[in-house]
Parts: structure tokens; sequence; C-alpha cells
């Protein structure tokens, strides 16, 4: 099986993220086009709930939510023009019975294309916009925002966590992040045909583990202050967010 | 000269005509602008004849087996639909398992009703209580033989969802009636609402506990720093204070997930680690809807407040926004004040929800 991973550049030029789609009108045929968004706990499959995780410290964790936002997801076509999917999805693991899997379909112009990018996060001009404007099933309005006119969620990490090694998780670990200021463009470069034959899944992943732990920083959980992260001390947040931005890895099998 | 043959093809058309039942006519239920839209679904938009025949059918005792118990028996309009009882009595006395849910903006709640989300809109919602032994006690086949011979429902069935035979109602019509009823019951003049419009100021203690409701110790703003945060605002989310899923809030001890007495959302999907978990409520009117979570356990506001300021109960699937709060008794009071700015009395006492 063919399968090449795309590692991200990123930056906090939100800028890049706001253009207009491009739709190039030269390509004639749609290709209905699944994109897979996995999450992962330290490589393996993130199962809510039902794993117990070993974190770097010597604690062991069960993951009960792992979220995010992603806006301005585009294709970039190799002649140098953008397709648009989509302006806003969110992202969530949450249920026990799912797998890790979240999948989104598009119909995409076929053609060659150099890569893929996303701004991760609610968009600035999306983020000032009050929920209710949204229908009430939209990504929008699913009840993501710190209040009704404020800002939204761009990002949540949930867990129960064992620090005493005693067999209770009975330490909530609660990460909640998001600002303008946390909104990241993320880019991965990489070739890849779309023409309806034997076309790449395109494999989107985020570690759940490698966004508390880069190997050499891990984030302290055991710190009370540590915690949870929820609205304003989001400069605890900017460390796991920093993480959380660098990990993700675009993947063609 | 006209032929005779075209003339027959009108006077049939004609006859075919008048003789269907008049088309029932649409009405827009009125809604305040800083709402979403409620999502009408495609097959059951809100019509007068419906919206009419499904409060008909809520006030109606004809729904139980031994016609003593309506939908109005656990929700009472002037206590914002519920019914003051810890968990619902059906037919004969019979005690029932979980509290009776308020219905104040039940029509916006997209996702799934009742505790255990085991309704996936209000159309199927409806057609539970009917059969249940501990609540209406009855069964369908039973109810719909009854309506189909009852002189006044009959017409009004056939008028709402343009029946022509008898045998063509169904359960499905009586959800469907309810549920068009049950979408018109909206609340969104509270104190809360006036001043979030604009239109009237909280009082210190009032905006105390909005301060510690919305966690605004953690906003940039200066004004609330210091103040211990409530988390209520996770899941209790405007405008309908609740985010419609599901979390264990730490009532009830379970060293192991199988130790729940009552699984809650696991009734609906298997899973051992939805045990224990049920669905966030809406707060609105919330001081009207005592006693208080899936058993009702709580009698009063109060005892809600000291219940999340503990932390709650172990278990490894509660969720991780449950911890000691640290509030004192003047926070905690202050809590219990805003919650009482949510009531909405023009909602109580708005005659059209009224039998």
């Amino acid at each position: 099986m063919k399968y090449i991973s795309f590692f991200a550049l990123f930056s906090v030029l939100f800028v890049l993220a706001c253009q207009d789609d491009d739709y190039n009108p030269t390509r004639s045929e749609n290709i209905t086009t699944t994109i897979q968004f996995r999450a992962e706990y330290d490589n393996t499959n993130l199962a809510i709930q039902s794993a117990t995780y070993a974190y770097p410290t010597g604690a062991e964790l069960k993951a009960t939510l792992f979220q995010y936002y992603i806006s301005d997801l585009v294709l970039l076509a190799a002649d140098g023009s953008e397709v648009g999917l989509s302006d806003i999805e969110l992202i969530r693991y949450e249920d026990a019975t799912a797998d890790n899997i979240e999948e989104r379909t598009y119909d995409v112009p076929s053609g060659d294309y150099v890569g893929l990018r996303f701004g991760l996060g609610v968009k600035p001009d999306l983020n000032a916009t009050d929920p209710s404007n949204f229908a009430a099933n939209d990504p929008l309005n699913e009840n993501e925002f710190w209040n009704a006119n404020a800002r939204y969620v761009f990002a949540k990490i949930e867990a129960n966590a064992d620090l005493e090694n005693d067999g209770t998780f009975d330490t909530g670990l609660s990460y909640h992040m998001g600002s303008n200021d946390l909104y990241t463009t993320i880019t991965f470069a990489g070739n890849f045909n779309i023409d309806g034959d034997g076309d790449p899944q395109l494999v989107i992943t985020a570690d759940m583990l490698k966004a508390l732990s880069d190997g050499t920083n891990t984030f302290d959980i055991a710190d009370p202050d540590k915690q949870r992260v929820h609205g304003g001390n989001q400069a605890v947040a900017t460390e796991i967010w920093g993480r959380l931005v660098s990990q993700f890895e675009l993947s063609l099998q | 000269m006209i032929k005779p043959r075209v003339l027959g093809f009108w006077a049939i058309l004609l006859c075919l005509t008048g003789c269907q039942p008049a088309l029932p006519a649409p009405v827009a239920v009125s809604e305040p602008e800083h709402f979403a839209k409620i999502l009408y679904p495609e097959d059951n938009p809100t019509t007068i004849e419906g919206l009419a025949l499904g409060k008909q059918l809520f006030y109606d005792p004809i729904l139980s087996v031994d016609s003593t118990i309506s939908c109005s028996s656990c929700h009472l309009p002037e206590l914002a639909f519920t019914d003051g009882r810890s968990v619902s009595v059906g037919i004969n006395g019979r005690i029932g398992k979980r509290n009776s849910p308020g219905l104040a903006n039940i029509g916006y709640l997209h996702q799934t009703l009742f505790w255990d989300g085991r309704a996936d809109d209000l159309e199927t919602q409806a057609l539970h209580p009917v059969a249940d032994p501990n609540e209406m006690g009855g069964s369908w086949p039973l109810l719909i033989s009854k309506l189909r011979r009852n002189e006044n429902y009959w017409p009004a069935f056939q008028r709402t969802f343009g029946l022509i035979e008898i045998r063509e109602l169904t359960p499905d019509h009586v959800g469907k009636a309810l549920a068009q009823f049950q979408r018109s019951l909206i609340s969104s003049d509270s104190k809360y609402d006036r001043v979030e419009r604009g239109e009237a100021d909280f009082t210190e203690v009032e905006k105390l506990g909005h301060a510690i409701f919305f966690d605004l110790a953690d906003e940039p703003d200066p004004e609330f720093h210091g103040l211990p945060t409530g988390e209520c605002a996770h899941c209790h989310i405007p405008p309908h204070f609740t985010n419609q899923r599901f979390f264990n809030n730490g009532l009830d001890e379970a060293l192991l997930l199988e130790d729940f007495k009552d699984i809650g959302r696991a009734l609906v999907t298997g899973s051992v680690y939805d045990n224990g978990t049920f669905r966030t409520p809406g707060l609105r009117n919330v001081a009207l809807t005592a006693p208080y979570m899936h058993d009702g356990r709580f009698n009063t506001l109060k005892e809600v407040i000291s219940h999340y300021n503990s932390g709650g109960q172990y278990a490894e699937n509660r969720n991780a926004n449950i911890f000691k709060l640290g509030l004192s008794p003047d926070q905690e009071g202050a809590l219990v004040a805003f919650l009482h700015t949510l009531t909405d009395s023009s909602f109580v006492n708005n005659a059209d929800y009224h039998q």
C-alpha cells in the first residue's frame, strides 16, 4: 500500500487562510472525495474511555474528549489555484462506541494537487459571530463557545488521570483553547492526483499525546494550576496549542 | 362545441377535488430573533389544525389506558411543564423511573430527547409514554382504535393530516400533532433575556451569580478576577442552557462502572462507558422545575449548587469539569439568584399553552 506522510508547515499568519476560494473552471469533472480525520494517542488509535494510556510522567490517562475546529480547508492545485472544500468543520471524538476516524466528503475537481491547507481553530471573521446566527445543527452552533456572545472554543482535550497509580482516575484534566491569537494556518506540501481512478485516501492525523508531550517537553498534569485551561488562562494553553499545531500529519494511503 | 367526454373529464375532476379534505393551514410560530430557528421536520410543518389537535391531545387523558393520565399530568404549564415530583407517577399510582423534564424550548433541542436520549425527535418521543406500564399503561392499537371511533378526534385528524379513510390514522399522526404543540412552547422573556437585550439589569447578587456561572474570572476583564469559577456553562450553554449531550456529573460513587443503579444513556448505547451518564437538561425556568436531577434527588437549587461545589462522587467517567469549586455560601446563593433570572412568567402564564 502506498503510504506517504507529510508534515505540516504552520504559520500564525492567519491572513493566508482568509483568501477566497479560487475554483479553476478548466477542471470540469468533480470527484467525490473523502478525507479522513484520524485521532491517535502515542501513535495508536485513540480509544475514548476504553483504553488506559501511559503518560510520560508515569501517570495514566483515560481520554474522554478530543476535538478541534478547522477553518478554510482547501486543496492546493498544481496550477497554483486553490479548491475550497469547507469553511468550517468540527472534528470531535467523544463516543466510546465509535472508532477514531471522522470522515468528511467533498466534491473535488479532478486534477493534480500539491498540498492541502487549513486553519486550526475558528477563523477570525467567524469567531466574531454569534452562534445563533447559524442553523441549530451547524458546526458553529454546536455549543462550543465560551458564552453566547463570546469566542469559540477552538480545541478541547479532556481526560481523567490516575496520578498516584492507585487505579482511580480521579483527576480531571480539561484543556479548552481558543482565541484569535491562537488561530494558526497549517499547510501540507505533497503531490497527489485525483481523477476517480485509484485516488489516494487523504488522512489527517492528530495525536492527543503529542499535544501534551513532544518527547522532550511534557505538560505537567500533576500541577493543580495546569489541570484545566478555560477561557482567560490561555497562557497555559499556549504550550499545549503550540504542540497541537505542530503534530498534525497528512498521509496518502 | 365542447365534446361530451371533455365535459365528463371536468365533471369527474370537480367531483374528485370536491371530495378532498381541505388542506391544513400552515402557521409560523413566532420565534425570538436571538435563537437559531427551530429545525422543523419536512414532513411535519406546524399548522393551525395540528397545533390545536396537539394541544387537545396533550391535555386529554384519553391517551392512557384508563383515561386518568394525560401528558399534562406530568407536564404542568404552571411548573414550566414539570410535575413537582421526584419521579413521575403513572396510572394506578405506579411510580416511574425518572424525573419529568421541563418542556420550555423543547422544540429547539434537535438532538435526542429523554434523560437517556432514547428518542431522536419530538415525533417519536411522544410515542413512548402511551405504552409505558409506569406512565399511560396502554397500547397503541387500543389507543388508535379509540381515536378512530372518537367523534371529535377522527375529524380533527382528517383535517390536520388530510386523511381520507379511517384506517389511515396511525400512531405517527398522534406523535406529529403532539410535536407541533410542543414546538410552540417557547420561553424567551426571562430577566436573563431582558438583560441580554439591554432592557434590564441584574441585581448585584444576580450579577455575581452570572459571573460565576459563566466563569468570568477567566476572562481578560479584571472585574471578576479572583472569583471561583462555576464551570456551569460547559454543559448549560445559552440560549437554551443545554448542550444536549450526555455526562456523568458525579451524582453517585461508582468504583466500577458496573456499579451504577440507573445506567442512563447506556440503556440506549449498550456501552458500559455510558453508564451513569444523562442528558444535560435545559435550565430555562429551572426555579420552577424542582426537584432536580434525573431522579429528583435534590429538592432545591441550593442542594444542586452544593453538589457541584463539592466536586461530586467518584466514577472514572465523571466529567472532567466536575471538581471542587470552592464557592462560599454567599457565592452559592448568588448562583441560585442567577438561576432564578431564568424564570419567564410570561411563558408559564401564556394562555395559549394552557388547557
